[in-house]
């Protein structure tokens, strides 16, 4: 009917319309430099608080405006947004990329046409960038490992529960471990990739519990895969008699975790969200950006969460 | 059919063990005869792979009841939908949009769960009465409509949440958090009963099959969903209500939705904007592996449950043997393809 496809189209013209009108806010000053930053996805909540950490280091710096993308875990998406933002010719992009390969052509471009690059937490390859921020998982791994070395005095079961291993940072988590308790007799007697996910993890503990009478220490690559092991323990009543360690320490989740007794230490994985817009505003004054800035951890006990946790040697 | 060589006369008539026999092999050759065959099969692998004993104990299969159940919970919406050549691609996206929903309301606004439950469940039927409404009013293919609200619902619930999860840890205005306390009903429901061997959950799930199998073998409008799914113009011919009676398959399957969203909400303690990722693919090979045809107008909420089963045993086993993820991804597929050439009707 000719009518109801006029109808179809005046509301779709209508929608389009509108969907391009509503982002506009009007700025009172005009902010002096723009930064572009590149989220690959904002379904880890580790990611949600890199982006709020940014936020409120930028808030504290009129004189800077965020621009936030999010690529939905899809590198290719990832790569437009890049191009979008030099296209836009923003002063600074602050990158955290999904996978080093498909990103680093793009971060190159940008950084050809003098548009400094800040690399967040994971790689790209090369050198073509201003300034890689990240903390060292295989360290983390590594200090987890000989935390649990010295708690459990050396020997004991212990279950590990992995993060997603086509990741690096599960790979890392993993083989930094691997490294912390060489030379102890502790024997991992189950191992599972809980892929980041707390019920995954649940479910690992759960035919963990079923199929070993005597586990000492869960080490988890992150703070939820810790909790859903606690509840799966929890669950079959044998959560006294079992320990557990997590990585993230987010202030809301693993600190908390720590502190209620729940995990035994927490590994902090630091965002960087901070430390990048310190950079990027030094970069932006002119000063000199070293290339590497490795951020340090604190580890998170019950005991030292009020305090603000320890930082781990260098 | 085959019929046996010996003449009936040698049998000695009707009775006897022949004919009994003959009867056996009737079932087995039956839909829920060749389901309960192929859960038969899983629950011999498990035996056999039994990883020191894990598998016989009763805790192991508690468990794996427990883990199966919300995926259980969308597959009884699911087979309503398939009955009527229809799909359901939104079960996994309405499942974490109540489940953020759910925590909101508790956790964060503090009502009652006699208010949130219901609440809840409409807005599951609500988006499901939507999906519904599509699929009949504007005639889009099931696959499309819901496809199309598997992704609006999962934007729906990382725009509620804030792309946070839920939970106790309610953020301040200077970034600071305040906890507060777990709802009972968050306890409630991810409890277990009868001297801790049944999870509460289980018998939610229990309760959605019994009431799916009762709208299916013995009410009206369950006839009109496998009239609708065998033939549909028929179906509108002999003065069936099709519009009416989608939407009521659809809005039942977000309703079931609902429920599987509180159920995975109290479990984890928390509203995850991303809860429910890939389940719509887990329960549409419950269904599948049940026997229910995805050509509509067959199936039911027996070949279901044994489904559920099915494919809880089966990650059960793969679990407690510590089978590493590649090679537990390529087994799931092989088996699904698998039962499902097994299952189909020899006509």
């Amino acid at each position: 009917m000719k009518t109801r496809r006029a109808l179809l189209w005046t509301g779709a013209c209508a929608a389009l319309g509108l969907g391009l009108a509503l982002p506009t806010g009007a700025a009172e000053t005009a902010p002096r430099w723009t930064i572009g930053m590149s989220q690959c996805n904002l379904g880890e909540p580790w990611r949600v608080q890199m982006n709020a950490d940014i936020k409120r280091e930028a808030e504290k710096h009129p004189e800077i405006k965020v621009v936030y993308k999010d690529a939905q875990n899809d590198s290719l998406r990832q790569v437009s947004h890049v191009e979008e933002f030099v296209r836009a010719g923003v002063n600074l992009i602050i990158i955290s990329p999904k996978e080093a390969a498909p990103l680093t052509p793009a971060v190159a471009a940008a950084y050809k046409k003098s548009i400094p690059v800040i690399v967040l937490d994971r790689r790209v390859l090369g050198q073509e960038y201003t300034c890689f921020i990240g903390a060292d998982n295989k360290k983390i791994g590594k200090a987890a490992g000989a935390y649990i070395a010295k708690l459990l005095g050396g020997k004991g079961n212990l279950v590990e529960l992995k993060g997603l291993m086509t990741s690096t940072p599960g790979q890392d988590r993993h083989s930094g471990f691997v490294e912390g308790i060489k030379g102890s007799e502790l024997k991992v007697i189950f191992e599972a990739d809980m892929k980041w996910l707390e019920p995954n993890a649940r479910t690992e503990m759960e035919s963990a519990l079923a199929r070993f009478k005597q586990i000492d220490l869960v080490y988890a690559h992150n703070d939820p895969g810790a909790h859903g092991a606690y509840l799966a323990a929890k669950a079959a009543g044998r959560e006294k008699e079992i320990r557990f360690v997590g990585i993230d320490a987010l202030p809301h989740e693993g600190q908390v975790y720590a502190k209620q007794g729940l995990l035994a230490a927490s590994f902090e994985y630091p965002t960087g969200g901070k430390e990048s817009i310190e950079t990027a505003l030094d970069i932006l004054g002119g000063k000199q950006a070293p290339k590497e800035i490795t951020l340090r951890s604190r580890v998170f006990t019950a005991e030292n969460v009020d305090k603000g946790g320890e930082w781990l040697p260098e | 059919m085959n019929t046996p060589a010996a003449p009936a006369a040698a049998t000695g008539g009707r009775r006897g063990p022949l004919a009994a026999a003959r009867s056996v092999l009737r079932f087995l050759r039956s839909p829920s005869g060749r389901a309960l065959l192929s859960l038969a099969l899983v629950m011999l692998l498990g035996f056999i792979f039994n990883a020191d004993g894990a598998f016989l104990s009763w805790d192991t299969h508690r468990d794996m009841l427990r883990q199966v159940s919300v995926c259980g919970i969308l597959a009884c919406g699911m087979t309503l939908v398939i009955i009527t050549a229809g799909i359901d691609l939104s079960v996994g996206s309405v499942l974490g949009l109540v489940a953020v929903l759910f925590s909101l309301v508790t956790i964060r606004w503090g009502w009652s769960p006699v208010l949130a439950v219901p609440a809840c469940l409409l807005i599951g039927a609500a988006g499901g009465a939507v999906s519904g409404a599509i699929v009949a009013g504007f005639a889009i293919q099931p696959f499309i409509a819901t496809l199309a609200m598997m992704v609006f619902a999962r934007g729906l619930a990382k725009f509620v949440s804030g792309g946070q999860k839920i939970s106790t840890a309610v953020p301040q205005a200077d970034g600071t958090y305040q906890y507060v306390e777990i709802p009972e009903i968050f306890n409630q429901v991810s409890a277990k009963v009868l001297h801790d061997n049944v999870a509460v959950v289980t018998l939610i799930l229990l309760a959605c099959v019994l009431a799916c199998g009762v709208l299916l073998a013995r009410l009206r409008w369950g006839r009109y969903l496998y009239a609708i799914g065998g033939n549909e113009e028929a179906a509108r011919l002999s003065g069936i209500p099709v519009a009416g009676t989608k939407i009521l398959a659809y809005s039942l399957s977000g309703l079931f939705c609902a429920v599987a969203g509180i159920c995975q909400a109290a479990q984890e303690l928390q509203g995850d904007p991303e809860a429910g990722s890939t389940y719509e693919l887990s329960a549409i090979a419950i269904v599948v592996i049940g026997g229910t045809s995805l050509r509509g107008g067959r199936g039911g909420m027996l070949l279901t449950l044994l489904g559920v089963l099915t494919i809880g045993y089966l990650e059960k086993i793969l679990s407690i043997n510590a089978v590493g993820e590649a090679s537990r991804l390529m087994l799931t597929g092989a088996i699904i393809v698998g039962a499902v050439w097994f299952q189909r009707s020899r006509k």
